[in-house]
């Protein structure tokens, strides 16, 4: 807790936040509307993961990290114009 | 107009001088050579720090309001003083945004390890201030 340093990070962390304002950067060279769509999920993805996954299971930050980064690639292409997800979970069929 | 050519000429030569004898120090156009090549460079440092740096207080005034736009902060609790994670209560995760946000409202790019190091208000607008590309 350095007040003026900011918090000590660790290097897992570390590339967790470079990888996080790498997507941010690809998501700028989109368009409008895309841009917002991709910097909406990508946002609410990390602070998700942030929140659920214990902070020492290395193992597994360290397999989305890879993922992320395949991710990442494959948005950097100009081909690829959005991202969009799919809440499998939630859709649960309704009983009447 | 004819001072003008002059000083174009004289510029020219020096400049493509350059690379031919850059640490050479014998020769009697050396002397020449690095007097100019001061003047020169005296020039460009002295339009290049006129022309780039902002004024600090503008800085402040433009990364307070960036953070007060920020959605997940209060806009009440935002001061020039204030530490983006003890103070405002973001994580290191908003922190990579804000410093994303401040790099498109200064038009320049800020670097990872720089970045990782501006944890508050006041380092931000210490680093934007002290940077030449800031607009």
């Amino acid at each position: 807790m350095g007040a003026s340093n900011g918090p000590r990070l660790s290097g897992i962390q570390k590339q967790v936040l470079s990888l996080y304002r790498e997507f941010l950067r690809v998501a700028r060279s989109k368009s409008g509307e895309d841009r917002c769509q991709i910097e909406s999920i990508v946002s609410a993805e990390f602070h998700r993961n942030s929140n659920e996954i214990d902070r020492k299971n290395f193992i597994y930050i360290e397999y989305l990290l890879r993922r992320g980064k395949k991710q990442l690639e494959q948005l950097k292409s100009p081909d690829i114009v959005g991202l969009s997800s799919l809440n499998v979970g939630s859709s649960q069929p309704k009983k009447t | 107009m004819a001072a003008r050519g002059a000083l174009l000429k004289y510029l020219k030569v020096n400049v493509t001088s350059v690379p031919r004898n850059p640490t050479s120090a014998a020769g009697g156009d050396t002397g020449l050579f690095s007097v100019a090549f001061n003047a020169v460079r005296r020039r460009f440092s002295t339009e290049e720090v006129r022309g780039s740096f902002l004024d600090k207080s503008e800085v402040s005034d433009r990364v307070v309001s960036v953070v007060k736009n920020f959605q997940k902060v209060d806009p009440s609790k935002v001061t020039p003083n204030a530490h983006f994670q003890n103070d405002l209560g973001l994580d290191s995760l908003d922190t990579v945004e804000i410093v994303m946000a401040l790099e498109e409202e200064f038009g320049f790019e800020i670097p990872d390890n720089e970045a990782d190091k501006i944890s508050s208000i006041n380092l931000a607008v210490d680093f934007i201030a002290s940077h030449p590309q800031a607009k």
